[in-house]
């Protein structure tokens, strides 16, 4: 685990942006600046099952974060990760297309024939103008070692799909058909 | 520089990147509104002090945030006043508009005891009654410190006074927009199934349905289609309205429900689970304006419609008298991070489910009364 010595008040989490994660965290470790907070360890080419991963990512609710490379094929103790097929841009505050993000379902099994559970993943990598954005910049400096591959490096989000946890932020259901209920009261009530 | 840890909120410096104000309900009120009630220090200004009176919804979000990152939702202290010397009701407007309470309230657990309540505004422009509502939701937590010695009675009177005083902690946010607002009655009953359905896909529906297990076969069938819900807006656009606006009037909680509502163990009281939530929603109506008159009437008819049904009294009912907290445990998961008190994050999860049971019963019990409408007292 990095430097993990974050001192924050009750009730601050890590729920980072898309594009905090591509740009500071993922932008910066590819580019070998130093991370602050260095909160997200790297796993490597983690072998691990997503219910494996407390203790070794970064936790926060019930998501884990964790550096880790690109590859082909996903396979874990017990399983492998599936590529749904969705990848998103990660368009930055700016407007600038600067990562993107990729989905995979974990399946238990043998490929191609496990067994779909309900762990997902997000896979934020660097899109290729921002990296070669980043050579140019960076390359000045680091000219003697410039042949980082950008490309290789990316962070994971995995997480266990359930019932919406937003601690209560959004509105609920009931919530939700109180209010239109309201509607109701205004429309049959004449004051 | 974004590197900065030092994270002195509201001005001066920042949050680190990829961190967020995401407070549990448990943390605002244990944490920050105890500091807060009783003149602690908090650490960090990161909840400041509001008045309700002065600010637009709009201008909060300036006022409150934290640090430079984007925020969804804002948070700060308010001190209530009442709206009268001598009345109980809290003064919620501002210069623009203002605030009006939904729904009922919602009761805020820490380890299976009460530590407070949750109420829900929402900011209407103008002047009542015909304020235009407006998307900003304010959920507003106050501590419920009569209950906090275990005792499982509540004064009314009592709590009722000294719930619209004193200082309460909110957030602030505005709603996703699932669906326009619709102002012709004709489409509000679809309006509500389309919104019932866009809550995760349906999944909560499928949840109680899943829940009630085989007390409900009939429903199963249905539970893709959400007719129930539409039922009960059939019954309402046809005029049972009416019907219901007509019961005698109610002011004060029956002392029965009452009973039950704070002994929610009992095992002779089979109906627990039921008017738990209506006599919730009774205490709601007795504090609040006479706009939920019409639907405390139509919960004391399914009130009176439960009585009178012995299928829910059978103790095999998943929904019986056992402990929902116990029964619907969900697995905690606990954060290895050293970022503090990441606990309780769960505890919203339950009450959610807790309270989609209560409007399932309600949603149920209220399609039986209009499915069975010929022989039906009403």
């Amino acid at each position: 685990m990095g430097d993990n010595n974050v001192n924050l008040p009750p009730g601050f989490r890590f729920y980072p942006t898309d594009e905090e994660l591509v740009v500071h965290f993922l932008h910066r470790k590819a580019t070998l600046l130093p991370c602050h907070p260095d909160v997200i360890p790297d796993l490597g080419l983690y072998p691990y099952d997503p219910w494996q991963l407390d203790g070794k990512a970064l936790a926060e609710g019930n998501k884990w974060y964790f550096y880790s490379r690109t590859t082909q094929n996903r396979m874990t103790s017990n399983g492998y990760w599936k590529a749904m097929g969705i990848e998103e841009p990660v368009i930055s505050s700016s407007g600038n297309n600067v990562g993107v993000k990729k989905s995979f379902v974990f399946c238990v099994g043998d490929a191609p024939s496990g067994i779909k559970t309900n762990w997902t993943m997000q896979e934020y990598g660097l899109s290729d103008s921002a990296a070669s954005s980043t050579s140019t910049t960076r390359s000045s400096k680091r000219r003697g070692h410039s042949k980082i591959d950008y490309s290789k490096w990316v962070i994971c989000r995995v997480y266990e799909r359930n019932e919406d946890d937003d601690g209560g932020a959004e509105l609920s259901c009931l919530d939700e058909v109180f209010l239109s209920l309201d509607d109701l009261d205004e429309i049959s009530l004449p004051n | 520089m974004p590197e900065n840890m030092s994270i002195s909120v509201n001005g001066q410096s920042q949050v680190p990147p990829g961190f967020r104000f995401h407070p549990t309900e448990e943390e605002l009120l244990q944490y920050y509104l105890r500091k807060k009630v009783s003149y602690e220090k908090i650490d960090l200004d990161v909840i400041r002090d509001v008045d309700l009176n002065k600010l637009e919804p709009w201008d909060i979000q300036e006022v409150c945030k934290i640090g430079t990152t984007p925020q969804n939702d804002w948070y700060f202290f308010s001190h209530k006043d009442k709206k009268y010397p001598t009345g109980t009701r809290t003064n919620r407007a501002t210069a623009a508009g203002f605030w009006k309470a939904t729904g009922r309230d919602k009761v805020i657990h820490s380890n299976c005891r009460r530590i407070g309540m949750r109420k829900t505004l929402v900011f209407y422009k103008g002047r009542a009654p015909h304020g235009l509502k407006s998307d900003w939701i304010m959920h507003e937590y106050r501590l419920d410190d009569n209950i906090s010695t275990d005792t499982n009675i509540i004064s009314n009177g009592m709590g009722e006074a000294s719930q619209e005083e004193g200082w309460v902690v909110c957030r602030i946010f505005k709603k996703k927009n699932y669906h326009k607002t619709l102002d012709s009655p004709v489409s509000t009953g679809e309006t509500r199934s389309q919104m019932f359905d866009s809550c995760n896909g349906g999944a909560a529906l499928e949840q109680i349905l899943e829940y009630m297990g085989n007390g409900s076969k009939e429903e199963k069938e249905g539970k893709r289609s959400g007719r129930f819900l539409r039922q009960i807006d059939t019954g309402v656009k046809n005029g049972y309205h009416e019907t219901f606006m007509k019961l005698p009037s109610l002011e004060s909680p029956s002392s029965t429900s009452c009973q039950n509502y704070y002994q929610p163990i009992n095992p002779d009281h089979h109906m627990i689970t039921e008017n738990e939530g209506l006599a919730g929603y009774q205490m709601e109506s007795s504090s609040s304006s006479a706009a939920l008159t019409n639907w405390a009437a139509l919960d004391r008819l399914v009130a009176s419609q439960l009585n009178g049904q012995t299928g829910f009294s059978d103790p095999t009912m998943p929904y019986g008298p056992t402990d929902h907290h116990h029964q619907l445990q969900f697995p905690t998961l606990r954060s290895s991070s050293s970022i503090s008190s990441s606990n309780g994050s769960y505890h919203p999860t339950r009450q959610d489910y807790n309270t989609e049971i209560d409007l399932w019963s309600f949603a149920q019990s209220s399609s039986d009364q209009l499915c069975h409408v010929p022989n039906a007292p009403v």
